[in-house]
């Protein structure tokens, strides 16, 4: 009875010693990477507000009807796995709302290099394939590369060019588009935009009425969701 | 032990109704988390109708198979589940043991509900507390180290709210006997 009464004494200090260790390995192994060293931090839950949003302008990248009543900014990661799954809700919802020109897209980076190392120089490579092909050539490298990438940053550097060349872009040129580093203060202008925003995950979008009126999404959020905030949106004069 | 310790204390429709009630509440708050400014938005808005306030975060509750993986989902419904449980659970035993209670099945229970909660979000994505917390600590990529993205809190939960149910299943089935 008392070895039984010992054992269940114990139970609590373990799992809080437990608790503390997987924490305590986590701030560890985290002021070991190079998150801190590049002064980049993970997104906060600090509430962001909403009217921060950069206005959407010419040199967005916007699918479908640019004047339409509703506007949907996505701010994605490449490498996030529910920014692919994501990604073809919002596919399915201009297939729906844009024909009818009720419904912008608008794509804007968000890449967690904290947690995806990789999704920066991926988010400049969809830049390259904008410089080098237009507005149209920028989406269906956005298509294609959720497409090939499996996701959690496991996409092999190698397949960039090979979204390219599939969407028919001059290889080389964009090589060296990607080598050069150009739209890396772009890409990071539209994350410090997002974490402004009150961007703390990605998918994070942000549905904008044609009376200015916003609404926040986290998350891959399933199409019926965003259906009924465009049908709100759509509400507001 | 375990299973006569829940036959006895679900027998009862009013801890079967509570550790359901519980639960649903827990998961839907689990859910919701990520959105909970639109939903407050939303119902707050006078200009929204009724049906759309109440469908709009009943869709949301459908995210639990799109915004989160495999992983997640299952300790997403299975630690509101367990804490309806042991709340249950808790409720009967001091209902009945006033004053006898032992802490430690009910610091398990609060331990096991407290690391779900930092597991619980999109961890592939930002998970939307441990993040947070992780990051008022300085410790910047330290989701990225952890092999699960900080699915292992989701994990710790669901096993420190089981050992709670043990734990209580046990004071319930020990009659009250005074020690020498």
């Amino acid at each position: 009875m008392e070895t039984e009464s010992k054992q269940t004494n114990l139970t609590i200090p373990i799992a809080i010693v437990v608790a503390g260790a997987l924490i305590a390995g986590a701030v560890y192994f985290g002021n070991r990477g190079n998150g801190i060293a590049d002064g980049t931090q993970p997104p906060t839950a600090e509430a962001g507000n909403l009217d921060e949003m950069r206005p959407i302008a010419k040199d967005d990248h916007i699918r479908g009807n640019p004047d339409a009543p509703v506007k949907i900014v996505e701010y994605s990661d490449a490498e996030c796995p529910f920014c692919k799954s994501f990604h073809p809700t919002m596919q399915r919802i201009i297939d729906e709302y844009g024909e009818g020109s009720k419904v912008a897209w608008v794509y804007r980076h968000f890449p967690l290099d904290n947690i995806h190392p990789k999704a920066d120089k991926e988010a400049e490579a969809i830049e390259c394939a904008a410089e080098l092909g237009g507005n149209d050539t920028f989406w269906t490298y956005v298509d294609r590369l959720f497409e090939v990438t499996p996701s959690n940053n496991n996409l092999d550097p190698a397949e960039l060019p090979k979204v390219a060349e599939f969407v028919g872009l001059d290889v080389e040129k964009f090589k060296s588009c990607l080598a050069s580093g150009k739209y890396a203060a772009h890409v990071e202008e539209d994350y410090q935009n997002a974490l402004a925003t009150g961007g703390n995950g990605t998918p994070w979008s942000i549905v904008v009425a044609a009376s200015g009126k916003k609404y926040p999404l986290s998350g891959a959020q399933p199409y019926e969701a965003v259906k009924q905030l465009i049908d709100l949106a759509l509400q507001e004069k | 032990m375990l299973a006569r310790a829940l036959l006895v204390v679900f027998r009862k429709p009013a801890y079967a109704l509570t550790a359901l009630l519980v639960a649903l509440v827990a998961f839907a708050m689990a859910v919701w988390m990520p959105n909970l400014g639109l939903i407050a938005q939303v119902i707050t808005d006078p200009d929204i109708a009724l049906s759309k306030k109440i469908m709009l975060p009943v869709t949301l509750l459908f995210s639990i198979s799109t915004n989160f993986s495999v992983l997640s989902a299952l300790y997403t419904i299975a630690i509101p589940i367990l804490f309806g449980v042991n709340v249950a659970m808790m409720i009967y035993y001091l209902k009945r043991r006033i004053g006898v209670a032992k802490q430690s099945a009910m610091n398990a229970g609060f331990a096991g509900m407290a690391s779900g909660i930092f597991g619980i979000g999109c961890a592939a994505c930002g998970s939307f507390l441990l993040t947070s917390i992780l990051s008022s600590l300085g410790a910047a990529g330290a989701l990225f180290f952890l092999p699960l993205r900080g699915g292992e809190f989701g994990i710790l939960g669901v096993a420190l709210l089981a050992i709670s149910i043990v734990l209580v299943a046990k004071q319930i089935q020990n009659p009250l006997v005074c020690k020498s």
